[in-house]
């Protein structure tokens, strides 16, 4: 995988997530802090931190950007929930608008 | 729109896992950190998805009481005191709709009293409700939006509304509202929004009504006055079952009038009554069932996009009045009316943008269909029970009728020109197999509705072929269950209506069922569908045909004229899971400064 095709998500307490910039543009927020021409410094070094998203969640997101793409292409599975999660996730769905 | 609706998959399948069953709640109810900081619009439809699952409870709301900003709870019979006790501690609640909770009393409506965010509050049909009610509501100042139509609120209770100095909004529907209640609310000079439908208001009554000054939209539907005066903001008038002598008469400014329903009104003295409308911004007229003779009134307006005319008594030596203004024209009802296929045949080339054209019941026959087919923009057709065969004498063939057999081609092939048409309905026409060839190559028809005896396996065979069909009705047909079988769906079929196909044993739709999981099968041997089925009965044909869009405006249109209670139907039976959670997140994107939009997208 090119580096250049990769973004970093870094969660609240502050793990790493590095995963494909297709991916990752399944979110419309990412992908407006990675494509806007404005100079984010996002853009640049394709690294997003997300203070208000901890670690269980940023994971469950990413696997669900993944899923999101395979879905697209046709492969109709189920994306499961745990329902403790779901008030968490919620909200960070809501804010990367994915 | 698609990203948009992509965009939210992830929260809308959130909110399904929260609300998968009560051991799913019990995982994420004591996270009162995370319910707290809940965005409105997530807390809101997570509270409507638990209201819809049925898991909905009055100690549940209590996680909501910092989140919350708009609830609806139409129609929930077990919403009662106990559930207000939660909801008045709900400290940014702004929209609360509890039309239709038989459970709801003036006493248990006490917690609301004092609520600083409350601004629309909606008690229709609460027959329990009275005057005690009101004292309590006027300690709510911010609400603007408050309606209490056919609830056990009388004059004396009107009265007190003055206090309630922000009401833009007031429906007093069915309330017995007297010319001196009316007069009391004059201070009420914010109202943009009244609906008095069936008060005991008189023409003494509406002379008031110019006193506010904003007042846009007036239902007088079901009253007695005859005269109403001009005003000048009006925009939307509802006077449907009153006896009209003049309307909207006046020197000063004329109203800019936009929608104008009359339906079953009587006209006094028919020619001169709509001589002081401004006809320049109306483009919605309702006249159906009225008792006008004249109709030349319709040729100044020139701005109508919807016209009913349903059951009037225009004929075909009226339509050419049509040819003056119909340019902008979308829909056109001329259901139960004297206008024959010669009629429409005046029409062609003057309806350049009419989409949906209604002739139920109509004096057509199939040489309407040639004149129909040369409407280019129309999407929906209804023919229902109309003399239509779908068959015509090849053209040439006439001089020898006096042969057994005349030479006959389907009459429906003509419509193929129609590149856009969606819905054709031919219900309770006399169109057998012989006339269905053409229909194949419809190839944008989406919903197709057929109720005939005549019909058989062999047409249910044949309509396999429209790839793109959603809705499909083949009523009272002679269906056997080979037939049943062989039938080869199409991928986007969501809807088949197969009542009064007799021969259908209740195995054979099961069976169907259970192979089609994702197609609502309408029959009776389905207990569901005979709620469907006596709910659609009620509702005149015409009415259920129609896009989702204008179904919503139509029951606007109903709920401001007359009370809507006559059965209640589940809405949600019409809509696929997808469609509901798009249409709950349609409304999500309404919410702000909600109130007067929402009413006035209904009534637009």
């Amino acid at each position: 995988m090119r580096k250049e095709d990769t973004v970093k998500l870094i969660s609240a307490e502050g793990f790493e997530f590095v995963i494909d910039k297709e991916a990752a543009m399944v979110s419309q927020t990412i992908r407006n802090m990675l494509t806007s021409p404005g100079g984010f410094s996002e853009t640049e070094h394709r690294e997003v931190t997300f203070p208000e998203i901890s670690t269980t969640i940023l994971e469950k997101i990413c696997q669900y950007f993944y899923w999101s793409l395979q879905y697209a292409n046709g492969k109709e599975t189920e994306f499961p929930i745990e329902p403790e999660l779901t008030l968490e996730l919620m909200m960070a769905a809501n804010y990367l608008h994915t | 729109m698609k990203s948009e609706g992509e965009s939210s998959r992830l929260v809308s399948l959130c909110i399904e896992a929260a609300c998968e069953s009560r051991e799913s709640i019990e995982k994420w109810r004591r996270q009162r950190r995370s319910l707290q900081r809940l965005p409105s619009s997530l807390a809101d439809s997570l509270l409507r998805r638990l209201l819809h699952r049925r898991l909905l409870f009055p100690s549940l709301l209590e996680l909501f009481k910092h989140s919350v900003e708009v609830i609806d709870l139409r129609g929930e019979n077990k919403v009662d005191a106990e559930w207000m006790a939660y909801l008045g501690a709900f400290q940014y609640l702004r929209s609360l709709n509890l039309a239709d909770c038989h459970r709801i009393t003036s006493p248990a409506l006490w917690p609301l009293t004092g609520m600083t965010s409350l601004k629309e509050l909606d008690l229709s049909r609460c027959t329990k409700v009275n005057n005690a009610a009101i004292k309590h509501l006027i300690s709510i100042p911010s609400l603007e939006g408050l309606h209490i139509s056919e609830t056990g609120v009388t004059a004396d209770g009107i009265k007190l509304l003055p206090s309630l100095k922000n009401l833009s909004v007031l429906d007093l529907g069915g309330l017995p509202v007297s010319n001196e209640a009316l007069s009391s609310l004059q201070v009420l000079t914010k109202l943009e929004y009244l609906d008095l439908w069936g008060s005991d208001i008189s023409n003494k009554g509406v002379g008031c009504l110019h006193l506010f000054p904003k007042l846009s939209i007036l239902s007088l539907a079901w009253t007695n006055v005859t005269r109403l005066p001009n005003l000048p903001n009006l925009e939307c008038l509802n006077m449907s079952n009153c006896t009209i002598d003049s309307l909207l008469e006046g020197d000063d400014n004329k109203a800019p009038l936009a929608k104008l329903i009359l339906s079953e009104v009587r006209f006094e003295h028919e020619p001169e009554v709509f001589s002081y409308i401004e006809t320049s911004f109306l483009s919605f007229l309702d006249i159906s069932n009225s008792s006008l003779h004249g109709f030349c009134f319709l040729s100044h307006m020139k701005a109508l996009e919807y016209l009913d005319l349903r059951s009037c008594m225009i004929g075909d030596d009226s339509v050419h009045l049509l040819t003056h203004m119909a340019t902008n024209l979308t829909e056109l009802n001329l259901s139960k009316t004297r206008v024959t296929s010669a009629g429409l045949a005046i029409l062609v080339g003057y309806v350049p943008k009419l989409e949906n054209l209604i002739l139920s019941h109509a004096l057509v026959d199939d040489l309407a269909i040639s004149y129909i087919s040369l409407m280019p923009s129309l999407k929906h057709v209804d023919l229902s029970n109309t003399n239509t065969k779908g068959l015509l004498p090849r053209p040439g063939s006439e001089s020898n009728r006096t042969a057994s057999e005349p030479d006959m081609i389907p009459s429906l092939a003509a419509l193929k020109s129609l590149s856009v048409l969606e819905t054709l309905n031919l219900e309770n026409t006399k169109v057998t197999y012989a006339a269905l060839p053409p229909l194949p190559s419809f190839q944008k028809l989406i919903n197709l509705y057929l109720r005939s005896a005549s019909l058989t396996d062999d047409s249910l065979h044949l309509l396999s072929s429209l790839l793109n069909l959603k809705r499909l009705g083949i009523c009272d047909a002679v269906l056997t269950s080979q037939g049943l079988d062989s039938f080869k769906t199409p991928a986007t079929l969501d809807m088949l209506d197969l009542r009064g196909c007799w021969l259908l044993s209740e195995d054979d739709i099961l069976a169907f069922c259970r192979r089609h999981p994702q197609i609502e099968i309408r029959h009776e041997h389905l207990s569901c569908s005979t709620s469907c089925q006596r709910g659609s009965n009620w509702t005149s044909t015409s009415r259920i045909y129609l896009e989702p869009s204008q179904m919503r405006r139509n029951q606007g249109k109903m709920s401001m004229s007359r009370p809507n209670s006559h059965c209640f139907i589940d809405q949600r039976f019409k809509y696929s899971r997808e469609r509901l959670l798009a249409l709950q997140y349609h409304s999500l994107s309404l919410t702000p400064e909600g109130s007067l939009m929402e009413l006035k997208m209904q009534f637009d």
